[in-house]
């Protein structure tokens, strides 16, 4: 899918080497970097996937973004316009959830209807050792409650939970009040023209 | 009169009219008369008119249609028939089926407007015309009519801000994108018609007002264009390693799709359509990825591989007009192209790049403040400037200048292993005609007379000084003999001395 309509952008925000761009593969295209050769897909920067959620049918287009410092100052013009922001953290790496601190900051102050979904990744090495984890769940869904954000953790590897967080996001988008009056106004315009020709 | 003529040696015959009609002629009219002059100047003038009328077929759409309505003076009869045989496909031939009169009266008005048409604008105008005729006929028209109005309400304002006419045109984007959901003209076009009439509406407005709009005299957008410059051109000693770019671009396979992507980002200021000028950035980015590709062992690069290497590709392409491409995108671009699709995603790369490289300071570049300076001031020079920012003819160049000196040590190499083992080979001769003559000398040789055959019967001296040979003698009876063997052998052994005498004659 080339992605020329897209009706939805997600930015993905997160430190680098995070796991984001493992998560857009797996999303995108079901598969995991180190497995199964690659087929001929150039970047996985941007990608748009249709998905079927509540009986509608959305194209979601996901905006990846760099992730290191000297890039900051620029994220800004990623998420304009964004309706949902997935923000990566590594679940072994406590630094990286700092960082999450920082977007989500930014994303409040910046771009008000902007959904925010904390993301950790890399949940397959915390299974396979529980030492790995570095960032505790509970400290995290107390964060994401005071701003009240989703927590999904996922892992790239096995798929967990991935598929789960995308539809979350579809689901959101589409309950959204404000997106909801959208729709309705352009089932409504569309009826209104019928009319208009009887009348004539 | 007649005497005066003499004097000044005119003839009756050069006062006529060179057309030998009988009237007299007149220099100011090349020696016509008043009437033959009129035919003469008339037949110049339409050769002339036709003319320019070519010249002008070539290079512009000429303003065709409208028979009824034009002002009809007989001298230009001749030449509109034959100009509507020469008539075109153009946007208006589309117009001409129908016969609608006030449709005909605009095209009087826009001919002034299509006067000075490009031939972008025509090429675009006229994929715009085949795609119309698919849509039904007042849908076409309506799109058209509102299109003229458009373009027309932008060219008479020409003194207007750039920020008033990208409001006009948004607006005119966002009405008729409701118009083709809501209008009864409209119904039964498909997402993907009405989504491919949006784009082709927005590349023939956007062909036609680019003169009026591209970097306008009322913004500041050359000057900046001149600051972006300058500042990409000043750090032009950034390599790739700066920017922690993961590209590997002294490989001849990377390096071709580097320079591709260069090429295209420089392109995109010759396209005019913002969606032309998005699907250069896009060709550059896929272009980009591809050689992120072939750097890293073929896995596919994440958005953290390629910003670094969109800047670097900016900063080694240093586009023409770079910010007012941008804001000419930004202004003119439908956008709900830039807020979610491929090609917003990458034109929001861009737009980050350009922020970068004004932010550009010695911390994003992981160098000390005094580095950075020595670099900007040019009193540093990066170890491999040289390579990096040469044109593909120079490092070609260099490449088979070093090929060439890599082959001139091997061929030296070669010519001295040659001239050693010559030199060998002398030696070996020598010493071992050395070692000969020692063997010799060890061991001297005489060479002794050749062996002759002997002949057992030949007479030789030694023969004759043998005795005589033996003569057998009866010792006993010769009945004994003849009678019994074992006698005769006991007899031998009596006769023993003569057996060795003839023995050692056989062996002497």
């Amino acid at each position: 899918m080339s992605g020329s309509r897209v009706d939805m952008k997600i930015v993905l925000l997160g430190k680098e080497f995070g796991g984001k761009t493992s998560l857009v593969e797996r999303f995108l295209h079901d598969r995991f970097h180190g497995e199964a050769p690659y087929q001929a897909t150039i970047g996985a920067a941007f990608g748009a996937k249709r998905i079927e959620v509540v009986g509608k049918s959305l194209i979601l287009g996901i905006w990846d973004t760099a992730g290191s410092e000297r890039y900051e100052a620029m994220s800004r013009i990623y998420y304009r316009g964004a309706k949902a922001a997935i923000v990566c953290y590594d679940m072994t790496d406590s630094e990286s959830f700092a960082r999450v601190c920082f977007w989500v900051k930014e994303l409040r102050n910046n771009e008000e209807n902007c959904k925010i979904y904390l993301c950790g990744t890399k949940k397959d090495l915390v299974d396979e050792n529980k030492n790995n984890r570095k960032v505790d769940y509970h400290m995290v869904t107390d964060y994401a409650d005071e701003i009240r954000a989703k927590v999904f953790e996922t892992s790239a590897k096995t798929g967990e939970n991935i598929r789960n967080l995308f539809l979350k996001i579809a689901e959101d988008y589409t309950m959204d009040p404000v997106n909801k009056q959208q729709q309705e106004k352009d089932t409504l315009n569309l009826q209104e023209p019928t009319k208009k020709k009887r009348c004539c | 009169m007649s005497q005066g003529h003499k004097r000044f040696h005119i003839n009756e015959q050069e006062l006529l009219c060179k057309n030998g009609c009988g009237f007299y002629g007149n220099p100011a009219w090349q020696g016509f008369c008043s009437k033959c002059w009129r035919e003469e100047y008339q037949k110049a003038k339409n050769a002339q008119l036709q003319i320019d009328e070519q010249n002008k077929m070539m290079k512009q759409k000429t303003p065709v249609g409208a028979e009824g309505k034009a002002p009809s003076f007989s001298k230009f009869e001749e030449k509109k028939k034959r100009e509507s045989d020469k008539r075109t496909h153009t946007v208006k031939s589309l117009f001409r089926k129908s016969s609608s009169k006030d449709i005909a009266a605009e095209q009087v008005a826009k001919r002034e407007a299509m006067k000075r048409l490009s031939s972008e604008s025509q090429q675009v105008g006229e994929g715009f015309a085949d795609f119309l005729r698919n849509l039904s006929k007042p849908a076409a028209l309506d799109v058209s009519k509102h299109i003229r109005a458009l373009i027309e309400k932008i060219q008479q304002n020409p003194d207007v801000t750039v920020d008033e006419h990208s409001e006009i045109i948004q607006d005119f984007y966002q009405s008729m994108g409701d118009r083709l959901q809501t209008h009864p003209v409209y119904k039964g076009l498909t997402h993907t018609t009405s989504d491919k009439l949006m784009d082709y509406m927005e590349k023939y407005i956007m062909t036609r007002l680019y003169r009026a709009v591209f970097c306008s005299m009322w913004s500041d957008d050359e000057e900046q264009d001149l600051i972006i410059q300058k500042r990409i051109r000043s750090l032009h000693w950034v390599s790739e390693q700066n920017l922690e770019a993961s590209i590997s671009v002294n490989e001849p396979s990377v390096r071709a799709l580097v320079d591709s992507a260069i090429t295209d980002i420089i392109e995109m200021d010759s396209k005019r359509a913002p969606q032309d000028k998005l699907a250069s950035v896009v060709r550059c980015s896929n272009h980009i990825f591809e050689a992120l590709k072939a750097s890293q062992n073929n896995e596919p690069a994440s958005a953290d591989d390629f910003l670094p290497a969109l800047i670097y590709i900016v900063l080694q392409a240093n586009p023409p007009r770079l910010q007012s491409n941008i804001k000419y995108i930004t202004r003119f671009s439908n956008p709900s192209r830039l807020m979610s699709g491929e090609a917003g995603y990458y034109f929001t790369n861009l737009c980050c790049v350009v922020a970068f490289i004004e932010n550009l300071n010695a911390e994003s570049l992981n160098m000390t403040p005094e580095e950075f300076e020595g670099y900007m001031s040019g009193k540093l020079v990066p170890r491999d400037s040289k390579e990096g920012h040469i044109c593909e003819g120079l490092r070609l160049m260099y490449q088979n200048l070093a090929n060439l000196s890599e082959l001139r040590q091997r061929h030296e190499k070669v010519m001295a292993e040659a001239m050693q083992l010559q030199q060998e080979i002398v030696e070996f001769k020598e010493n071992f005609k050395k070692e000969i003559q020692s063997v010799l000398t060890k061991n001297p040789w005489t060479i002794k007379p050749r062996k002759t055959k002997v002949d057992l019967d030949a007479e030789s001296p030694a023969t004759d000084m043998l005795p005589p040979p033996l003569i057998p003698q009866i010792v006993g009876e010769p009945m004994v003999v003849q009678h019994d063997q074992s006698n005769a052998n006991s007899t031998d052994m009596t006769t023993e001395p003569h057996v060795t005498v003839t023995d050692t004659a056989v062996e002497e």
